[in-house]
């Protein structure tokens, strides 16, 4: 079996990709709009910088080799939501080439990663075609792997970490993808076009599996087709043979130049599976656990990078868990350090939590117990200290500095603990 | 830059009040007979007249490109050489009759072709000929009109008049409607050069809506040497052949050196030219589907593949055999041995007029023949036809700036030659011209609103 | 060019042509590929050149700026509910 996809993602930019019109979705349609992204004649389009350069970042996180030099070519079909019955997009100077990405059983690699504009948004409503071009221009990337993926399983592995990867990049691709599956069993490709979303996607993927599967089975061999995806019936169905016959006829676009990249500055970004991985092999954690956890939270990953290496790594991601439960996305990084101190037994309450955020001192029960246990063992072993200590509060600051550095409680609640059960006297 | 030619003049002469309506009037009143217009306006704002080619737009009036199937297109912009030349007083006088987006040679593939002032039963050149027309009949105007293979230096050189087409990229096609994008360039024609210059000032720059606009300086590198390219006088007319050897010498007499040479490749230019003009042709009227703008098809609840067939049904038949001709060049199968052979032979002809071009101008005829009957063109097959484009073809393939100029009368019609230059090197042209024009008057049958 | 592929030719462009226009311009569209086909007299292996000048290409800052007349623009469209119509998918 062999599957292939393209995987379309728009990217956030404020402006279109060829003209200034804005990005932001409004109630009122074609309320964005001119003549570049309605596709009327003497209009032209003018390539908006920060389009590509996030175009370059995602082909770079992807593995991919950077062009240099790129340009455009007029993809020529015939459909209502295309303004111009072209559509402007890349091909052989696309900005990204030969990249890969990994999952747990392979490397499935990146055939290309191109630049186009999206079509405008087409409806059916009351037997009548409504078209709001206000979508139309938007930018994307167009993902397109090699025939890499051979299950469903590796299908889905595929799409969490290709999401995961992307949403570092700032986009979440959960259900907004659109793309469109190569799935072959037998001799010849059939092409599932326009699934849109994640879930959908593995769902005729699975569909159109067990579809191939039951020809085979039968002793035929599925044909070359485009199909397409009813979310409905949760079925794949095949296209009429007229829009399969379309033959795109790209030329060069020389409304567009050749465009020089090597100046834009990417997000390097990350790959949180791999992220996840180094940190395990350095300082201990679960890979499984701490991949799930930062996967899609670019904040869980900012927490755990800023303890990593000082707590326990168990404590860490108890704390993690424990916050995003209670919907904490920005707590500052002192904040997260008093509520490590708590310990992992502890379970967070959002006193505790609004507390540390605003710089008091957290105390519970097991963490007085704690903190007790730790001076009476201090205590033991440094006698004589103690004993200078009585006169000296140099000696009892110093005492109270050791104690909360060794065990990394706040030396507030320590001091505060010290003097109630009465030591220095 | 001081205002010359027509233009100083027209701003130097007191005017009747109403000067500017008798003027409307009077272009109406010839345009029944010449089709020079596809549109004039109710009313002329003061200030010196130019017009528009028909595939240039213009905000809020009809621009059509020629073509049945933008009929009741009202662009929401202005080009940008129509801003430019508007917020600096000049007065738009009308839409200006064209063959059909730009694809023909006799301004004959439109609804009333446009008719030529020297004798009203031939061409008046094409594409722009209705630009060429209107500037033989007004005294006092300026043409923005737009080349692809030789539509200014065609029209202009049957009509008598100055046909000027810069360097690709100079002026923004902002507001043009597409032809084929890598070989467009808009440009004017006037009854002197020295309009010409002062206008193309105007007009000319980067643009920041036309991507493909330079900000190059547009340089004045005089030469005193002229290159005769053998295989450009080769085929033309003998009556045309015998006038240009006199031009020759006339050239050679005020002081220029003049040379022989062979460029056997420039007989490529022709299908080179067609082949890439068609692909991107064929692309740009994709767009016309009848239901955004222009010609509209009512009825909605046709599947969309008839809708549009029905819409592209209005296409004139030269539009249609480009678009197959086109589609059918791109086609994967063949994509390689067309449409990018045809690309490497352009950069070859570039390179090769190139090494002429450095240190002399090319002169050549402007047509081979001269301005043919209405009724004898209509005979010619396509190639045939595209044959005649043989001389204007390899300047505009090639994006070097020329400039069509009258030289000679015969039998009473008008002929121009050819002067082209190497890249941004416009003004040269200008100077080229302007010495011309020093020693020699040009004809003019008409001249509407003349004060 | 056989009938077939244009037929095909056609059906890619949109266009239809009745029975004596399609017979003219079929044998137009021969004779014109036959003119074509003298490229094939030249070998040449240079770049390609996509424009008859070199561009250095300039792109834009990603700063919205509205249209001026959506009026004058959707003036020219049918529209519902500031849908623009279109044809049945």
């Amino acid at each position: 079996m062999k599957i292939g996809l393209e995987v379309h993602v728009a990217l956030p930019t404020r402006t279109k990709l060829f003209c200034a019109c804005s990005t932001e979705e409004t109630e009122e349609p074609n309320e964005n709009v001119c003549p570049t992204c309605m596709g009327f004649p003497g209009s032209k389009p003018v390539l908006n910088r920060e389009a590509v350069r996030i175009a370059k970042s995602i082909a770079f996180v992807l593995g991919c080799k950077i062009r240099e030099k790129i340009s455009f070519v007029r993809k020529v079909y015939f459909y209502p939501d295309l303004p111009k019955n072209f559509q402007i997009s890349q091909l052989d100077a696309s900005i990204g080439y030969d990249g890969e990405v990994s999952i747990k059983t392979k490397k499935i690699r990146i055939r290309r990663v191109q630049i186009e504009e999206d079509p405008a948004k087409i409806l059916r409503e009351k037997g009548m075609t409504l078209l709001d071009f206000n979508r139309s221009g938007v930018p994307l990337v167009e993902i397109v792997t090699e025939p890499d993926i051979t299950s469903e399983q590796e299908l889905r592995m595929f799409m969490h970490e290709l999401r995961s990867i992307l949403y570092y990049q700032g986009v979440d691709i959960d259900r907004e993808v659109k793309a469109d599956l190569n799935i072959s069993l037998g001799k010849e490709r059939v092409e599932v076009k326009n699934v849109t979303g994640i879930k959908n996607l593995i769902d005729a993927a699975r569909y159109e599996i067990d579809r191939q599967k039951r020809i085979i089975d039968q002793g035929r061999e599925p044909i070359k087709e485009t199909r397409f995806y009813d979310e409905d019936e949760k079925i794949t169905k095949s296209a009429r043979e007229k829009e399969a016959d379309e033959e795109y006829g790209y030329i060069y676009e020389t409304d567009l130049t050749d465009y020089d990249t090597s100046g834009l500055v990417i997000d390097r970004g990350i790959i949180p599976s791999k992220e996840a991985k180094e940190l395990s092999e350095k300082y201990g954690f679960d890979e499984q656990v701490l991949d799930e956890l930062i996967s899609l939270d670019r904040d869980a990953y900012r927490l755990i990078v800023s303890a990593a290496g000082r707590y326990d790594p168990q404590i860490i991601v108890s704390v993690v868990e424990q916050l995003k439960k209670f919907g904490e996305q920005s707590i500052s990084e002192a904040a997260f350090e008093a509520l490590l101190g708590v310990g992992k037994e502890v379970s967070l309450t959002r006193e505790m939590i609004d507390k540390a955020k605003k710089g008091e001192s957290i105390e519970t029960s097991v963490n007085k117990e704690n903190i007790e246990e730790k001076v009476r063992k201090y205590m033991q072993d440094n006698k004589a200290l103690f004993e200078k200590a009585r006169k000296d509060t140099k000696v009892q600051n110093f005492i109270i500095g050791e104690i909360s550095r060794k065990y990394r409680f706040n030396p507030k609640q320590v001091s505060e603990i010290i003097k109630n059960m009465n030591l220095f006297k | 830059m001081e205002e010359e030619g027509y233009i100083a003049d027209f701003n130097g002469i007191e005017k009747p009040g109403d000067y500017f309506h008798r003027l409307r009037d009077e272009i109406q009143n010839y345009n029944e007979k010449f089709h020079a217009f596809n549109f004039i306006p109710e009313k002329l704002e003061e200030g010196f007249p130019f017009s528009v080619k028909d595939n240039i737009c213009v905000k809020g009036v009809e621009t059509t490109a020629s073509s049945r199937i933008l009929s009741g297109y009202l662009p929401p912009f202005d080009a940008t050489v129509v801003r430019r030349v508007k917020e600096k007083g000049f007065s738009f006088i009308g839409k200006t009759n064209m063959d059909e987006f730009g694809f023909g040679s006799f301004g004959i593939n439109t609804d009333i072709s446009a008719r030529n002032p020297f004798d009203e039963d031939r061409v008046a050149g094409g594409s722009s000929s209705g630009a060429a027309v209107a500037t033989a009949l007004i005294k006092y105007h300026i043409a923005i009109a737009e080349s692809t293979g030789g539509s200014i230096s065609n029209p202009a050189s049957f009509c008598g008049v100055v046909g000027f087409t810069p360097t690709y990229g100079a002026v923004s096609r902002y507001g043009l409607i597409d032809y084929a994008n890598s070989l467009d360039k808009i440009g004017l024609m006037a009854r002197s050069v020295k309009d010409i210059e002062f206008v193309f000032d105007i007009m000319k720059g980067k643009d920041e809506h036309d991507s493909t606009s330079v900000d190059r300086k547009i340089e004045n590198k005089k030469s005193r040497k002229i290159t005769v390219i053998d295989e450009m006088i080769s085929g033309v007319d003998e009556d045309i052949r015998k006038s240009f050897d006199s031009l020759l010498g006339k050239l050679e007499a005020q002081g220029y050196k003049i040379s022989h040479t062979s460029l056997k490749e420039i007989g490529i230019s022709g299908p080179v030219y067609y082949i890439i003009s068609m692909a991107e042709a064929s692309t740009n009227l994709a767009k016309f589907s009848g239901f955004k703008y222009g010609l509209k098809v009512e009825d909605f609840s046709l599947d969309y593949n008839t809708f549009f067939t029905n819409a592209r049904d209005a296409f004139g038949e030269e539009a249609k055999r480009r678009i197959i001709l086109g589609t059918f060049v791109r086609a994967a199968s063949v994509r390689a041995r067309y449409y990018q052979k045809a690309l490497s032979l352009r950069a070859l002809l570039i390179r090769k007029m190139r090494e002429i071009l450095k240190d002399s101008y090319i002169l050549s005829p402007t047509m081979p023949i001269k301005a043919p009957k209405i009724k004898d063109v209509e005979k010619l097959t396509p190639v045939q036809n595209y044959m005649l484009d043989i001389l204007t073809i390899p300047p505009n393939l090639c994006g070097f700036p020329h400039i069509s100029f009258p030289y000679d009368y015969i039998d009473g019609l008008p002929i121009g030659a050819q002067v082209i230059t190497d890249h941004f090197n416009d003004k040269a042209l200008f100077s080229f011209v302007e010495d011309w024009e020093n020693n020699f008057t040009y004809k003019f049958k008409y001249n509407l609103g003349e004060i | 060019m056989d009938d077939t592929e244009f037929d095909r030719l056609l059906r890619i462009c949109r266009l239809r042509l009745d029975k004596k226009e399609r017979e003219r311009i079929k044998k137009d569209v021969d004779e014109i590929i036959g003119y074509f086909n003298k490229i094939d007299d030249l070998n040449c292996d240079l770049e390609p050149a996509f424009h008859p000048i070199e561009i250095e290409g300039r792109m834009r800052e990603d700063s919205v700026e509205k249209f001026d007349d959506q009026e004058a623009l959707l003036k020219n469209t049918k529209t519902y509910r500031n849908f623009v119509l279109g044809p049945r998918i």
